[in-house]
């Protein structure tokens, strides 16, 4: 027995027992990890080659920007490897996750580990690097009665890991047949390949386990391998076969990853790449090229995305989800790809529960700009002088300029004017706080550019944007409040009014309030309230109007809300969805909303306030600033 | 013994049939939910093609009903089959076994505000149809505030997927054509346009009445649909539609709106059709057996129906499916 | 054939007989909402771009099925896609759509 406090002796720990360092069983997995390599290496200079040149010298300084590094090392660790993401939302799917992740990588660090601290000379290339730490157990033989703390700690670690990735395994084992109990009601159907990566990542742990245990009692082992080594001499005594457990072990490793870069756990070596391209700043500029394959790739096609989409209400709509979208990208399947492309409502959901932060409501956009941003548009109008009848409407440069004076502009947009009881009850609110205001779009006014962007005509939008841009950088205001969050959202991304800031009247009420100019009346209703799409996770604004809610009433919760929240179906995002089907997802997200029983329903954008109160024949459906209004005393 | 016989929704359709089973000796009991019997006939000012009073019609029916047993503000709790007859009973604890049961719960009209961009309870002046009836009957409304520009809006919750009614309500035409003469009766320096989609003047002496609001009334007609409205500082309110004839777009303002509210199934009638089995067609009226020689009768024997309950009707029609109906369930009483 | 010397202007005359059928078959399978219109002028008079310039829906239905290909472009080059006019159509026609497909049909001829 070794004293408790030697941590080395004179007497060698281990037996290197094959000088070589090489054996038959070996081949199978230097042959699938060669190529698994080898088709890496294409694929990121491939990525790497498509971006564009300002793109890739964004990449480089973002390697050396300390911020970024941190930054980079922090997401890698806890999207990659901890999963923090889905802990969050899902936490046994969570602990799947790391476990495999994390465990795995802690098996292949402890290895090297191993191999570094009790046979270095193993380390290089030539004598057997690629595969030592992984067979280490194999080739490295205990020398009985010599082990040392050391040695058995890491018996004891590499036994701790596999156990954990064991876990990981038994889950995602059981969640393949009973998703539904770790919390998804949809999950994807895996294309043949990824069957394959499949079988053979869920191989692979139970073999180790059994070819180590096999050679526990030569090789050494702990808590695990050594009661499964003493089992196995009781069942099969003591001449164990252990070369087929290796022989296993090689093969499945060989064949997950031969089968890797065809399957869906490609995201496992992608997700690093889309996190360092992500934090560089980089954006997607084609749907398949550059940014878009590292995200293509990226997508572990986990099928989160099919319970998040609002068109999932109905069945049929399933196979326009984005795991399907990238897996059509991802074969070139250019008319499925498109008409995925279309149909999406642009309501960003399945970007906010993506694990890896696939943006694919982008790639949509590229897509559909592939084609409709080469589509003629004629907008020579704007340039010259409006036409009469619409006197006084501050619009395109050459028009009648916008009235001086007030420092607030008010920005309805298109939308509101088909609901005037919004545009009414936040002039009554301006009006009550006395705010000097300009109504930009009284009488009329141009579109955001919003719109024709979610459509993909690009070049369309930017005309539109200077035009608007123009207007508002001549008018001399300092505040832009908009009540459209469709144009909010452009507005504050696209617009650049430098010197200007660009609110939405949910955030402007509030700070209303909270500088004491207006003052609100609490009453006894109660109220639900719906984040709209682009409001929410398209802007991040959530709280401002939550605030105004439970300022006037009792605020009460939807099922799914904040970042989960679920599109009313009216959105301008959809190029082809039905009205039949858009009525389908107005059911849905009604129900979403009333599982609580409120009062009423608020909302802050003209288009979920009309399409949710044309479906909702029991609750009332009002606009926030209509409670602000109704609810203000002027101070 | 007098057999009994149930009749649910006391409007025209109801009353009439009423009044033709109390003549034929049955016990009639006529369930109304309001206070008093006339539905939307009571709420109506003047009748189209030639303005005949609203008032004078209803008593008529009024005055018909001879022994029929009126329960008014009754609301059906329950209606089912109890082998050949039926059970009802009603919100004021009255309870009846019946022989045979005939729904007439008419129609709703539909909610002006659901169309947003029109503005009814936003705005000061757009009102509806009902609303113009009503000022006529009881002589005020501040909404309607001596209009010198008068715009009427055909098919508002009519004709229209996006407000869930792809039905055409057939009696909105001549109503608006009607209360467009009326208006410009009662305001002569106004102008009077109507913006219609397309006009459906398909009943007896309607034409006429088109022609005598061109000539005699000089509405101006416009092929267009209302798409926006806004309201001025000084509560006018500007209206954009386009004149599809000339193909441009118009503009116009206006001191009063008026909203032709189309015919919805009446909350009341699905309610009882859904206690009773009753089906509703997509367009959520009660089904009646067919369309032709059945239009009286339903699936369930000894269940009718008449009048509004089945879809957009006139009150000519309405009546004459009440006659029709009464006849029915006469014939139907005897043979059991 | 008696040469009589009247003769209807071409360009004034819809000819039914010479209307490409194709293109409105095909546009029909793009979106149905080419033969759903009830011409009731809603998404005229609502849009964003009619103010600055002749832009309409409905117009460009009728000039297709009219066979007046060239005309149905001009008159929705200037659209901006801002999805008005399909939250006013009574026919719930998804104009968006229809207008991108007339675009699309269109484009470059």
């Amino acid at each position: 027995m070794t004293p408790f406090y030697i941590l080395q002796t004179d007497v060698p720990e281990v037996i290197d027992r094959i000088p070589g360092a090489y054996d038959h069983f070996i081949l199978p997995y230097c042959a699938g990890i060669i190529f698994c390599l080898c088709w890496l290496g294409v694929g990121l200079v491939r990525v790497i080659a498509n971006l564009s040149s300002s793109d890739r010298k964004a990449l480089l300084l973002s390697f050396v920007n300390p911020v970024l590094i941190w930054k980079n090392l922090k997401d890698i660790f806890c999207d990659c490897l901890l999963h923090t993401k889905i802990w969050k939302r899902k936490p046994l799917l969570g602990f799947m996750h790391s476990a495999i992740a994390f465990g795995w990588f802690l098996l292949i660090v402890l290895g090297h580990l191993e191999v570094w601290l009790f046979a270095p000379r193993h380390l290089y290339l030539d004598n057997g690097s690629l595969f030592y730490p992984i067979f280490y157990r194999y080739f490295i033989w205990m020398n009985p009665g010599h082990t040392t703390l050391r040695g058995s700690l890491f018996f004891f670690l590499m036994d701790l890991c596999l156990l954990y990735v064991l876990a990981g395994i038994g889950l995602a084992i059981f969640k393949r047949f009973r998703s539904r109990l770790l919390g998804m009601k949809h999950t994807t159907k895996p294309s043949l390949m990824d069957r394959v990566a499949l079988y053979s990542l869920w191989g692979i742990f139970p073999f180790r386990l059994l070819a180590e245990s096999f050679t526990a009692d030569l090789a050494g082992g702990s808590f695990l391998t050594l009661p499964a080594n003493a089992l196995l001499r009781f069942l099969f005594g003591d001449n164990l076969h252990f070369m087929p457990w290796w022989w296993a072990y090689s093969i499945v490793l060989g064949l997950f990853f031969v089968s890797l870069p065809f399957s869906r756990y490609m995201h496992i070596l992608t997700e690093p790449l889309l996190i360092l391209l992500r934090n560089a700043g980089i954006k997607v500029r084609h749907p398949r090229k550059g940014y878009a394959e590292a995200e293509i790739y990226a997508c572990s096609s986990c099928g989160l995305c099919l319970d998040a989409c609002p068109m999932n209400v109905q069945k049929k709509n399933l196979r326009f989800s984005s795991v399907y979208f990238i897996r059509f990208l991802r074969r070139h399947n250019e008319k499925k790809v498109n008409r995925i492309a279309d149909k999406c409502l642009q309501c960003g959901k399945c970007l906010a529960l993506c694990p890896v932060g696939v943006d694919s409501p982008a790639i949509r956009r590229r897509q559909r700009a592939a084609y409709n941003d080469r589509l003629a548009f004629d907008y020579s109008a704007l340039k010259a002088p409006v036409p009469g009848g619409v006197s006084g409407a501050p619009v395109a440069g050459g028009g009648t300029p916008a009235p001086a004076g007030g420092k607030v502009m008010y920005f309805a947009g298109c939308m509101s004017h088909l609901t005037p009881r919004i545009i009414k009850a936040v002039l009554e609110v301006f009006r009550k706080a006395g705010e000097d205001f300009v109504f930009a779009d009284e009488n009329g006014g141009l579109c955001c550019g919003r719109p024709l962007l979610l459509a993909g005509k690009d070049r369309a939008a930017k005309t539109v944007i200077e035009a608007n841009r123009k207007m508002i950088m001549e008018s001399g205001c300092t505040t832009l409040v908009l009540s459209c969050p469709i144009c909010l959202k452009v507005f504050k991304e696209e617009y650049k009014l430098q010197g200007i800031e660009v609110l939405h009247y949910t955030e402007y009420m509030d700070r209303l309030v909270a500088e004491g100019r207006l003052t609100l009346r609490k009453g006894e209703g109660s109220f639900v309230y719906h984040d709209p799409c682009e409001l929410g996770r398209g802007c991040g604004i959530y709280d401002a109007p939550r605030r105004l809610v439970e300022g006037v009433g009792q605020l009460c919760k939807a099922e799914k809300e904040g970042d989960e929240s679920v599109c009313c179906g009216g959105s301008l995002g959809s190029l082809t969805l039905s009205y039949d089907d858009r009525k389908r997802i107005t059911a849905g997200a009604l129900d979403n909303l009333l599982v609580n029983h409120p009062d009423r329903i608020v909302t802050a954008c003209p288009l979920c306030l009309k399409t949710f109160s044309d479906a909702s024949s029991d609750v009332p459906v009002v606009d926030i600033a209509e409670l602000v209004a109704e609810s203000t005393a002027r101070v | 013994m007098a057999k009994n016989i149930i009749i649910i929704g006391g409007g025209p359709a109801g009353m009439e049939a009423s009044a033709r089973l109390d003549a034929l000796g049955y016990t009639v009991f006529l369930v109304e939910k309001e206070k008093a019997l006339g539905g939307h006939l009571a709420r109506w000012d003047r009748l189209f093609p030639e303005g005949k009073p609203a008032g004078p019609v209803l008593d008529s029916l009024v005055g018909n009903l001879g022994n029929t047993k009126v329960l008014l503000e009754s609301d059906v709790l329950s209606l089912n089959r109890l082998g050949d007859s039926f059970r009802i009973s009603l919100s004021s604890g009255v309870s009846v076994i019946a022989d045979a049961v005939l729904l007439t719960t008419g129609f709703d009209l539909f909610e002006a505000s659901k169309k947003e961009e029109y503005g009814y309870g936003i705005y000061d002046h757009v009102v509806t149809n009902a609303d113009v009836e009503e000022f006529f009957r009881t002589g005020g409304d501040p909404r309607i505030d001596n209009p010198q520009r008068i715009g009427l809006v055909h098919c508002v919750g009519s004709r229209d997927e996006k407000a869930g009614c792809r039905n055409c309500s057939k009696v909105c035409c001549a109503t608006a054509v009607k209360q467009a003469c009326e208006l410009k009766a009662k305001f002569p320096a106004a102008t009077v346009y109507c913006f219609y989609m397309d006009l459906r003047m398909f009943g007896r002496g309607y034409e006429d009445l088109y022609l005598k609001a061109q000539k005699e009334y000089g509405i101006r007609f416009i092929r267009g649909r209302v798409s926006e409205v806004s309201e001025r500082i000084d509560k006018t309110l500007q209206i954009k539609a386009e004149d599809t004839l000339s193909s441009t777009p118009l503009r116009v303002t206006l001191d009063l709106l008026v909203l032709m509210a189309g015919m919805r199934p009446s909350r009341e009638g699905t309610k009882v059709a859904k206690m009773i089995h009753l089906a509703t067609g997509d367009d959520g009226f009660l089904s009646s057996l067919d369309g032709f020689g059945g239009m009286q009768a339903t699936s369930i024997p000894g269940l009718f129906v008449a009048g509004a309950a089945t879809g957009p009707k006139t009150l000519p029609d309405t009546i004459a499916e009440a006659r029709a109906a009464a006849s029915l369930i006469h014939e139907y009483l005897q043979k059991s | 054939m008696i040469d009589f010397g009247f003769y209807l202007t071409p360009s004034s005359t819809i000819d039914l007989d010479k209307v490409d059928r194709k293109a409105v078959d095909d546009l029909a399978r793009a979106d149905s909402g080419i033969r759903t219109c009830i011409a009731c002028g809603s998404c005229t008079a609502s849009c964003t771009a009619g103010v600055f310039a002749d832009t309409s829906v409905r117009q460009a239905i009728l000039s297709v099925l009219n066979g007046r290909n060239e005309k149905a472009r001009e008159l929705l080059s200037s659209c901006m896609l801002c999805g008005k006019c399909m939250m006013v159509c009574p026919r719930g026609i998804n104009t968006r759509h229809l207008i991108l497909s007339i675009q699309k049909y269109f484009d470059g001829q």
